[in-house]
C-alpha cells in the first residue's frame, strides 16, 4: 500500500482515503441489516393487498399454529403498549401497523416473530386479511381536486412550527400547501412580449439501497437500545421516546455503517415496529426488509409542475409562475417539508422581479414518498430547466446566452427576497459550457444517429434551521475523539470531520477517532440530509474543536509553559493529573439564524447557504430506434473550499448516476395501486454498462464564506441538472422534447414519430 | 423459503424414477437459478427436489463429431459453453450471445438443459440455438426421443417435456457456410431483460440470400421464427427494397406482447428495424464486427 | 412438511469445514449464521447485484441463490480470506487508493469478482472488465473509480507477482 504519510496542519484540502477503507473492503463493516443479537426473533410482515379499504377482519388463528412461531400481532396488540401509535416528522399520521383501514398497497397490516425467518415468512402467508375495498386516489393533480379522499382528518405534528394551522383538517388530500408571491405576476404577463407555458411530470421511483430497511430493538423495562440504519439517530431517539412517553435518555439509538441511505433512512423507518414488537415479546426483535419490501416503505416524490414564463422584448423573463403538485403517498413523512422548502426555488436561478409559487403536498393512495437525494428540486430543475431552454429555442436565442441574460448574481433578491450570496452560478454555467465546447460548432451527423448537446443549472436553499452538536474529547496521551450523530452512509462524512478536527488541533486527520453513532454518546443532531452536515455538523466540530484548543492552551499557560511552547500534550495532562489521566473536552453548537417565510413565502433569510450545480451532456440518438447514448456527461458544482477534494469528486459522479437512472429508465409500474416490477429484475437501477465513456466532474474556484474552512456540502448537487440537460441534448439532437420522465428509447421513439406526423400506436 | 426434502440421485434413471410425474412440487433442479428466484418469490413451493448435480460427470461434455455437429451435455455450465474452443469454432454467435447473457455469476452456475427446461421466453440462448437448427435428447422413463430447440419451447414458459423427462444433450448442426448474429435489444438501462431479441442465420452467396432463419423472442410468449419473412427473404438479394419488404412482413406476423419493457407497438418497430439489421450483420463478410 | 439437514464437508478459506444444513438454505444464510462470515450479503435475492459473491471452486457465484448443500467437496473463498493476517491483498489495496466505493455494501462482491478476473485475465482491458462486473450493482455509483481499481489492482498483482 503507498504509504499515506500523516501530515500536521492542512488536513482541510486533502484527498484523504476514506478513515473507515479497510472495514468496508476487508468485508468487516457492520450494517444494522446483518446484525445478531443474542435471543433474536425476526420479525416478517404481512402487507395489504388492496389499495384503500377498511380492514374487515384479521384472521391470525392458521399462522400461531405453526411450529416455531412465537406471536402474530397486529394493531390491537401494538395498542396495549402504544396507545397512539402514529409518526412521522411533519404529520402524526403513519400508524406502525394498519388501524381500522389500510391506505397503499403494501402498507404492514400483521407481523410474525419467530427465530427462524423462513418461519415467519410462511406465517404470514397464513394469516387472512379481508379488506372492504374504498374507492382509490393515484394522481397527483387528482388528488388535489379531493373528490377522493385517502384520510378523514389531517395529523401534523408539533415538531415543525409552520404546519400547526394544518390540524385537523378535514376533507382534503392536501396536506401542506406554500405559497410565494413576488411582485405581480400578471401584470408581468400582461405587459410580456412573450408567453410561454409548459407542464413537466417525474415518475415514481425509489432509492433501493442496497442494505434494505433494517432495525433491531431490545426493549427492556428501564430502557430500549435500538439498531437501526438510521440516518438521523437524534429524531429516532425522540420519535420513540415520545411514542413510549418516556424522557428521551432511555432510548439508545445505534447506528453503525448503512449500506447506502440517499434520504430514505430518515425519521423512522421500522424502528418503531422493532421497538412495538420487542416491547410486546419481551425479546430482542430484528425487523430487517427484502429488497421487495423497500417498493413498500418509502419513494421519491412524483409530480407534476405547471410553469408558466412571461419574457419582454429584449429577452429577459420578467414573470414567472409555478404550480407544483406533489405526490405524497398515503402517509407525509417529510412531504411537507419537501414541498414547503422546495418552494423556496422552485422558479430556478433567474433574476426575475415577478414571482409566484404554489406548492401542494398531496396523498394518494401509493407508497408514501419522502427525502430522496434532492428533496423536490431534481423535479422543479427537470421542469424550469426544460422550460428555460425550449423557452431560449423558441426565442431563437443561444440557450447559454439566454440563461446568462436572466441569471441570479451575488448581491441580488433570490425569489423569497433573500440576497443572493456565495452562489457561483454563473461560474458554474460558464464552466459547463466551457466544457461543453458551447461556442464551437457541434456536429449533428446527418444519418440514423444524429447528436446533441445540452445543460442545465440549479440553485437549491439548503434547509433551515437545523442544529448540530459536536463534541471533542482529548485523552490524556493527546489523542482525540469525535463524537457527532452525522451518520456517514459513504458519503464521506467521518473522513471530512476528521480532517476538520485535525485542522484546528494541528494532527493528522488519521489519527482522529470518530465514535460510531450513539445517542447515549453522540450528542444532538438534526439528521444527515439535505447535504447539511459538512456546513452544519463541519460548525458544530470546528467549534468544538476550537473551545478543546482554547482549553489546552488555558492548560499551557496554567502549568507555566513558555509562550508558543509545544510540549507533547502528554506531558501536560502529566504534569497536571499526576498520571496519564483526565480529559480535555471541547462542544461545539450550531444553528445558523433563519427567518421563517410570511405569508407571501417571502423572507430576507431563507437559507444560510445556498447550493449551485449544473450538469452538460453530449448525447447520441438513433432515430430508428430512439435509443439515446450519452457519450459525455459533465457535473460542476460550487462547494465553496472543497474539504477532501477527492470524495467530493465522487460524490458528485455518484450523484449524477444515480440521476441518470432516475432520467433514462427508473420507474415504479403501479396498475391500480399495485405495483408491478417491485424486484430488481424488473426495476433496473444503473449498472456499469449504463456510465457514460466520458465523465468529468468538477468544482469551480468558490469560498462559501460562513461555511467551515470556507466548505460547504456536496451530497445531492449533482442529482440537479441531469435530467434536463439530457432532455435538452436531445430536443437538440432530434427537435423532440420530452416532458415526462423517465426518458426512455421508446418515449425518444414516439417523440419523433408525433414529429413526424406518423404517431406510433397506443397497444 | 418452505423447507423441503432434497435427494441427490447418482444416475439418470434413479433421477427420472425420483420424479413423480403427477406430482407439482416436485421438480429436478440443476444449477438452480432459475429455481430458487420461483421458491424465494413463493411461486414454487417444492416438496421435494430432485438434484441433478451428481448427473454432471456424464452429462457435461462438449464434443464435435467428424461431421462438425457440436454435442453439449445437459448438465454443462453457461460459462463452460461460453469459453469452449469448440463451440467458438462450430458457432461464434454463442460466445459472442453469451457476453452479455444474465451476469458471469449465473452463468457459472446455471446449465444448457436446465435454460431449455426453464423456457423464460426472454432468455437469449433459446433464439439462437433455433436459429442454428439445434435439437435435444430427452430421457424419459423408459425411452429416449429427440426434438428440434423450436419444437421443445411450446409456450409461455412451457415445453414439450413430460414432467418427468430430462434434456440430456443438446446438438447443433455443423453450420456449414451459414453466419449467425443474435441482437438483444433492451429498452431500459443497457444490461435489461431484452424488449426483443432477434436470431438470424443465412447463407448468402454474394447478396443472394440462400437459405435464412429469422427468429423472435421475449417480444413474444416463446421464441418464433419469422416464416413469412423467411419466406420473403429466402433467394432474393438483400437490397434494401427488399430488406424494408421482409422487415415490415416480420413486424406483422409476430404476436407481440407488450410489457413493463415496451408497448407492443415500439416493439413492433423495433422487430421491423431490427431484422433489417440483423440480417444485413448475418450477411457481413466474415469476421466483420456488428 | 419435513425437511432433511444434512453434514456438508468442504474447505472454506482454505480450511476444512463441517457443517449441519438443511437443503432451503442459501450459501449466505450458512456463511452467515454458522461461520459469522458476512463479508457475502443478500441483498437483491435475485443475482443481480452481486453482493452475495463467493467463490466455489474458483469461480464467483451468487450465494444468495445457490443451495448450501451443493458446496458439499467444493472450496469455497470469501473475502475474508483476503486479508488473513491483515495485509490488504493489492485489489484491496487498490479500491482503497481509488476511492472505490462510498457505502461499502456492494464492496466484498466488487473485491472477489475483481480477483476471479485477474486471476482468468491478468490485464484485461476496460471492456473485458466490464463484461465481467455487468452483473455487480453500485448504487452509489462508484463504478468509475471501481473500474480505475481493477485496472490498478492488475498493475499491482503483476508487479508483485514479478516482485
Amino acid at each position: 500500500m503507498k504509504a499515506i504519510k500523516p501530515q500536521v496542519g492542512h488536513q482541510v484540502g486533502r484527498s484523504l482515503p476514506r478513515l473507515e477503507a479497510r472495514e468496508k473492503v476487508t468485508g468487516r463493516a457492520e450494517y444494522t441489516h446483518l446484525m445478531q443479537l443474542p435471543g433474536m426473533l425476526q420479525a416478517k410482515i404481512l402487507r395489504s393487498t388492496v389499495a384503500h379499504g377498511r380492514i374487515k377482519s384479521i384472521d391470525t388463528t392458521d399462522a400461531k399454529k405453526i411450529p416455531g412461531v412465537f406471536g402474530v400481532y397486529t394493531s390491537d396488540d401494538i395498542q396495549t403498549v402504544i396507545p397512539d401509535p402514529y409518526y412521522g416528522p411533519a404529520f402524526h399520521d403513519q400508524p406502525i401497523l394498519a388501524i381500522g383501514k389500510v391506505h397503499f398497497v403494501g402498507e404492514p397490516v400483521a407481523a410474525v416473530l419467530a427465530a427462524d425467518p423462513h418461519i415467519a415468512e410462511q406465517a404470514t402467508q397464513r394469516i387472512i386479511a379481508e379488506y372492504e375495498e374504498l374507492p382509490a386516489i393515484f394522481d397527483e393533480v387528482e388528488a388535489a381536486e379531493n373528490k377522493v379522499l385517502v384520510h378523514e382528518e389531517l395529523k401534523p405534528a408539533g415538531t415543525f412550527a409552520d404546519l400547526k394551522h394544518l390540524k385537523g383538517r378535514k376533507g382534503t388530500n392536501i396536506a401542506l400547501d406554500f405559497r410565494l408571491r413576488r411582485g405581480d405576476v400578471d401584470k408581468g404577463f400582461a405587459s410580456a412580449a412573450h408567453v410561454f407555458e409548459h407542464t413537466f411530470r417525474t415518475q415514481k421511483v425509489l432509492h433501493l439501497a442496497l442494505e434494505p430497511y433494517a432495525s433491531i430493538a431490545d426493549y427492556r423495562e428501564d430502557g430500549v437500545t435500538i439498531y437501526s440504519g438510521a440516518q438521523s439517530p437524534s429524531f429516532v431517539r425522540t420519535e420513540i421516546a415520545r411514542l413510549l412517553s418516556w424522557p428521551e435518555n432511555r432510548v439508545r439509538v445505534k447506528v453503525p455503517y448503512l449500506g447506502g441511505g440517499y434520504g430514505g433512512k430518515l425519521y423512522i423507518k421500522m424502528e418503531a415496529l422493532a421497538v412495538a414488537l420487542s416491547m410486546l415479546a419481551r425479546r430482542p426483535v430484528k425487523v430487517a426488509l427484502t429488497m421487495e419490501e423497500q417498493f413498500y416503505t418509502i419513494t421519491k416524490h412524483p409530480s407534476t409542475f405547471r410553469i408558466k414564463s412571461g419574457i419582454d422584448k429584449d429577452g429577459k423573463i420578467i414573470a414567472r409562475k409555478c404550480e407544483v403538485w406533489w405526490n405524497g403517498g398515503a402517509y407525509a413523512d417529510v412531504g411537507p417539508r419537501l414541498t414547503q422548502k422546495s418552494g423556496f426555488t422552485a422558479s430556478g436561478p433567474y433574476d426575475i422581479d415577478n414571482v409566484s409559487i404554489d406548492s401542494y403536498a398531496l396523498y394518494t393512495n401509493l407508497t408514501p414518498a419522502g427525502a430522496l437525494r434532492g428533496f423536490g428540486i431534481p423535479q422543479l430543475v427537470w421542469a424550469y430547466e426544460s422550460h428555460t431552454d425550449m423557452i431560449a429555442r423558441a426565442l431563437k436565442r443561444d440557450p447559454v446566452d439566454f440563461r446568462k441574460q436572466n441569471l441570479l448574481h451575488d448581491g441580488r433578491p433570490q425569489a423569497t427576497g433573500t440576497i443572493l450570496k456565495n452562489a457561483a452560478i454563473e461560474k458554474v454555467l460558464d464552466r459547463i459550457a466551457e466544457r461543453l465546447n458551447w461556442k464551437k460548432p457541434f456536429d449533428r451527423g446527418q444519418g440514423v444517429v444524429r447528436r446533441g448537446r445540452g445543460l442545465a443549472v440549479a440553485l437549491k436553499a439548503v434547509i433551515s434551521p437545523t442544529t448540530s452538536v459536536a463534541v471533542v474529547n482529548i485523552a490524556a496521551d493527546g489523542s482525540a475523539t469525535l463524537y457527532c450523530s452525522t451518520v456517514d452512509m459513504g458519503q464521506g462524512s467521518d473522513t471530512a470531520m476528521a480532517q476538520m478536527v485535525g485542522e484546528v488541533l494541528d494532527m493528522p486527520a488519521e489519527s482522529v477517532r470518530v465514535v460510531p453513532r450513539d445517542t447515549d454518546v453522540t450528542p444532538y443532531d438534526m439528521g444527515t440530509l439535505g447535504s447539511r452536515s459538512l456546513f452544519h455538523m463541519g460548525h458544530a466540530v470546528r467549534l468544538a474543536a476550537e473551545e478543546a484548543r482554547d482549553k489546552i492552551a488555558a492548560l499551557r499557560r496554567e502549568l507555566g509553559e513558555p509562550e508558543g511552547s509545544n510540549a507533547p500534550l502528554g506531558d501536560l495532562f502529566r504534569k497536571k493529573y499526576g498520571m496519564q489521566a483526565g480529559n480535555i473536552v471541547g462542544t461545539g453548537i450550531y444553528k445558523p439564524d433563519y427567518i421563517p417565510p410570511d405569508s407571501s413565502g417571502l423572507t430576507t433569510n431563507a437559507t444560510p447557504f445556498w447550493m449551485v450545480a449544473g450538469s452538460g451532456v453530449e448525447l447520441e440518438v438513433d432515430t430508428e430506434t430512439g435509443h439515446v447514448r450519452i457519450t459525455r456527461l459533465i457535473n460542476v458544482a460550487d462547494v465553496g473550499k472543497p474539504i477532501n477534494p477527492k470524495i467530493v469528486e465522487t460524490q458528485l459522479s455518484g450523484a449524477s448516476l444515480m440521476q441518470l437512472g432516475f432520467s433514462m429508465f427508473e420507474k415504479m409500474h403501479v396498475d391500480g395501486g399495485q405495483i408491478t416490477n417491485a424486484s430488481l429484475a424488473d426495476y433496473k437501477i444503473p449498472a456499469i454498462h449504463d456510465v457514460p465513456p466520458v465523465m468529468e466532474n468538477m468544482t469551480v474556484d468558490a469560498v462559501q464564506d460562513n461555511g467551515p474552512f470556507g466548505a460547504k456540502g456536496v451530497g445531492e448537487l449533482a442529482t440537479f441538472g441531469v435530467s434536463p440537460a439530457i432532455a435538452n441534448a436531445i430536443d437538440d439532437a432530434i427537435g423532440v422534447r420530452l416532458t415526462e420522465l423517465p426518458m426512455t428509447a421508446e418515449a425518444v421513439l414516439r417523440g419523433l414519430y408525433v414529429k413526424n406526423n406518423r404517431p406510433l400506436g397506443d397497444d | 423459503m418452505t423447507p423441503f426434502d432434497l435427494v441427490e440421485p447418482a444416475s439418470l434413471k434413479e433421477a427420472i424414477a425420483l420424479i413423480d410425474p403427477d406430482d407439482p412440487d416436485v421438480r429436478p433442479i440443476a444449477g438452480g437459478t432459475a429455481l430458487m428466484l420461483m421458491m424465494k418469490a413463493g411461486v414454487f413451493r417444492p416438496t421435494r427436489l430432485v438434484s441433478l448435480r451428481r448427473l454432471r460427470n456424464g452429462l457435461s461434455q462438449i464434443t464435435s463429431t467428424m461431421d462438425g455437429e457440436l454435442k453439449i451435455g445437459a448438465m454443462t455450465p453457461l460459462t463452460a459453453i461460453e469459453h469452449s474452443s469448440e463451440v467458438k469454432r462450430a458457432a461464434p454467435v454463442i460466445a459472442r450471445t453469451m457476453r452479455r447473457l444474465a451476469n458471469v455469476r449465473v452463468r457459472n452456475v446455471a446449465t444448457i438443459g436446465g435454460a431449455l427446461a426453464h423456457a423464460d421466453p426472454h432468455m437469449d440462448l433459446p433464439p439462437v440455438l433455433i436459429a442454428l437448427g439445434a435439437s435435444v435428447s430427452i430421457a424419459g422413463i423408459s425411452s429416449e426421443r429427440s426434438m428440434t430447440v423450436e419444437d421443445l419451447l411450446t409456450g409461455y414458459y412451457e415445453t414439450a417435456l413430460a414432467k418427468n423427462e430430462l434434456i440430456t444433450e443438446l446438438r447443433i448442426p455443423t453450420q456449414g457456410n451459414s453466419q449467425a448474429v443474435y441482437f438483444k435489444v433492451t429498452a431500459g438501462s443497457v444490461d435489461d431483460w431484452p424488449a426483443l431479441g432477434l436470431a438470424a442465420a443465412i447463407v448468402s452467396e454474394g447478396d443472394t440470400v440462400r437459405s435464412v432463419r429469422l427468429v423472435v423472442s421475449a417480444a413474444t410468449s416463446k421464441p418464433m421464427r419469422l416464416t413469412a419473412a423467411e419466406r420473403a427473404l429466402n433467394g432474393q438479394i438483400a437490397n434494401e427494397v427488399h430488406l424494408k419488404r421482409v422487415a415490415d412482413i416480420a413486424a406483422e406476423e409476430a404476436d407481440i406482447i407488450a410489457d413493463i419493457r415496451g408497448s407492443a407497438s415500439y416493439k413492433r418497430e423495433l422487430l421491423r428495424v431490427f431484422t433489417a439489421r440483423a440480417v444485413r450483420a448475418a450477411m457481413e463478410p466474415r469476421g466483420a464486427p456488428h | 412438511m419435513r425437511s432433511s439437514a444434512r453434514t456438508i464437508n468442504f474447505t472454506l478459506n482454505g480450511r476444512s469445514v463441517s457443517v449441519n444444513v438443511q437443503p432451503h438454505h442459501n450459501v449466505v444464510e450458512m456463511l452467515q449464521a454458522q461461520f459469522a462470515l458476512f463479508g457475502a450479503r443478500e441483498s437483491c435475492g435475485q443475482g443481480l447485484c452481486g453482493c452475495c459473491t463467493v467463490l466455489v471452486d474458483g469461480r464467483p457465484l451468487s450465494g444468495c441463490l445457490y443451495l448450501a448443500v451443493f458446496l458439499d467437496g467444493t472450496e469455497v473463498v470469501t473475502v475474508e480470506s483476503l486479508a488473513p493476517t491483515g495485509k490488504l491483498d493489492p485489489v484491496q489495496q487498490a479500491f482503497i487508493e481509488c476511492g472505490a466505493f462510498q457505502c461499502g455494501y456492494c464492496t466484498p462482491g466488487f473485491v472477489l469478482m475483481t480477483k476471479a478476473l485477474l486471476e482468468q485475465t491478468s490485464d484485461p482491458d476496460d471492456e473485458q472488465i466490464r463484461d465481467h462486473l455487468s452483473g455487480n450493482l453500485c448504487r452509489c455509483g462508484a463504478y468509475p473509480e471501481i473500474v480505475n481499481a481493477v485496472k490498478l489492482a492488475a498493475r499491482k498483482s503483476k508487479a508483485g507477482s514479478t516482485g
